[in-house]
């Protein structure tokens, strides 16, 4: 039985062999043509993408980047620092505001006036003994 | 003295790594070049078995030559035939699959069906053959013809673990590579294959 098998290996082996032999030259010319072809693409291949391998670190930085942002912009931290910022604007505002008014010589010449006036009225309402 | 002659040749191969770089190229470039050259009739035939078409057979063959030298390449050279193969079968199998589906879509369409045999023809395969069709040469014909008929007939693994092992001459661990499965399974599947075989074709082969 094996050497039965032996047999029909063999035979079937030589059959193909000789099959492969006897391809005409338009198959074999067309094999040529799609070899010289696999290699012109192998040969060509530009050195930036060389495989998926060199852009994975790339890519997962970008990723964590991008996830960090819509995180940070989705979290309620986010907004309150928002408010936060707008409330300092606002004081700031103020206090330069302030800051301008009291600095300026309009501001103290008001003061100087105002000073005249309350010791004119107070002295209208409680008039002394004459001296 | 000594300690600088082999600092000043150290950097000038850190200076000039280009020759050597190009050589192992070309080197490589060669194998590969002599790998598929050596390869391709063999698979041909092997596909042209499996999908009973020329045309199609090239085509797997093509891009099964393309996939190895694009992703594979850089592997060593032992492992090209297993996965060159590997690669093939998967073309054969996902081309026999889109045939199945076209089948099925075409019987349902209205209008005429397609009909491979008024394809264009290609001038270069009316090309005389230069050996001469002697009747021994007809009979090996004829045998092989019927060898591929009983082959169709196959289950797909069988056929596969077959073709690899006898027609390519794999080990079973390389056809086990190939075909994605154990080494037993191999051995199973091709043994039954030569059992359904020698039971196909019997006498009269």
């Amino acid at each position: 039985m094996n050497e039965d098998n032996d047999a029909f290996e063999m035979r079937s082996r030589v059959l193909f062999q000789d099959s492969v032999e006897g391809l005409d030259f338009a198959v074999r010319s067309r094999l040529t043509q799609a070899r010289n072809t696999a290699l012109d693409a192998a040969a060509t291949r530009r050195p930036w993408a060389l495989g998926w391998k060199m852009w994975t670190p790339a890519a997962g930085v970008t990723a964590a980047a991008v996830l960090g942002v819509a995180l940070w912009m989705g979290s309620p931290l986010h907004h309150q620092a928002a408010t936060l910022a707008e409330a300092q604007s606002n004081f700031e505002d103020l206090d330069l505001l302030a800051a301008s008014d009291e600095g300026s010589p309009d501001a103290l010449e008001m003061l100087q006036d105002d000073i005249d006036f309350y010791d004119f009225a107070d002295k209208a309402a409680n008039p002394g003994p004459a001296a | 003295m000594a300690r600088f002659g082999t600092l000043n040749t150290a950097w000038m191969v850190w200076d000039n790594p280009a020759p050597a770089a190009e050589g192992a190229v070309l080197e490589y470039t060669r194998e590969l070049e002599k790998f598929l050259a050596e390869i391709e009739r063999r698979a041909f035939r092997i596909a042209q078995v499996a999908l009973r078409d020329a045309d199609d057979a090239l085509d797997v063959v093509q891009d099964a030559m393309l996939k190895l030298t694009r992703s594979y390449a850089s592997r060593p050279s032992a492992e090209w035939r297993p996965l060159f193969y590997r690669i093939l079968e998967n073309g054969i199998r996902d081309l026999q699959r889109r045939r199945t589906v076209r089948k099925r879509v075409m019987a349902w369409l209205p209008g005429p069906k397609e009909d491979p045999d008024n394809e264009a023809q290609d001038p270069l395969e009316n090309v005389a053959d230069a050996a001469p069709a002697i009747p021994e040469r007809l009979m090996q014909a004829q045998a092989m013809q019927k060898l591929e008929e009983s082959l169709r007939a196959l289950p797909k693994r069988q056929r596969e673990a077959f073709m690899l092992r006898n027609f390519e001459g794999m080990d079973v661990a390389e056809t086990a590579s190939a075909m994605a499965c154990s080494e037993g399974s191999v051995k199973t599947h091709y043994s039954r294959a030569v059992h359904a075989l020698r039971e196909q074709l019997g006498e009269v082969w």
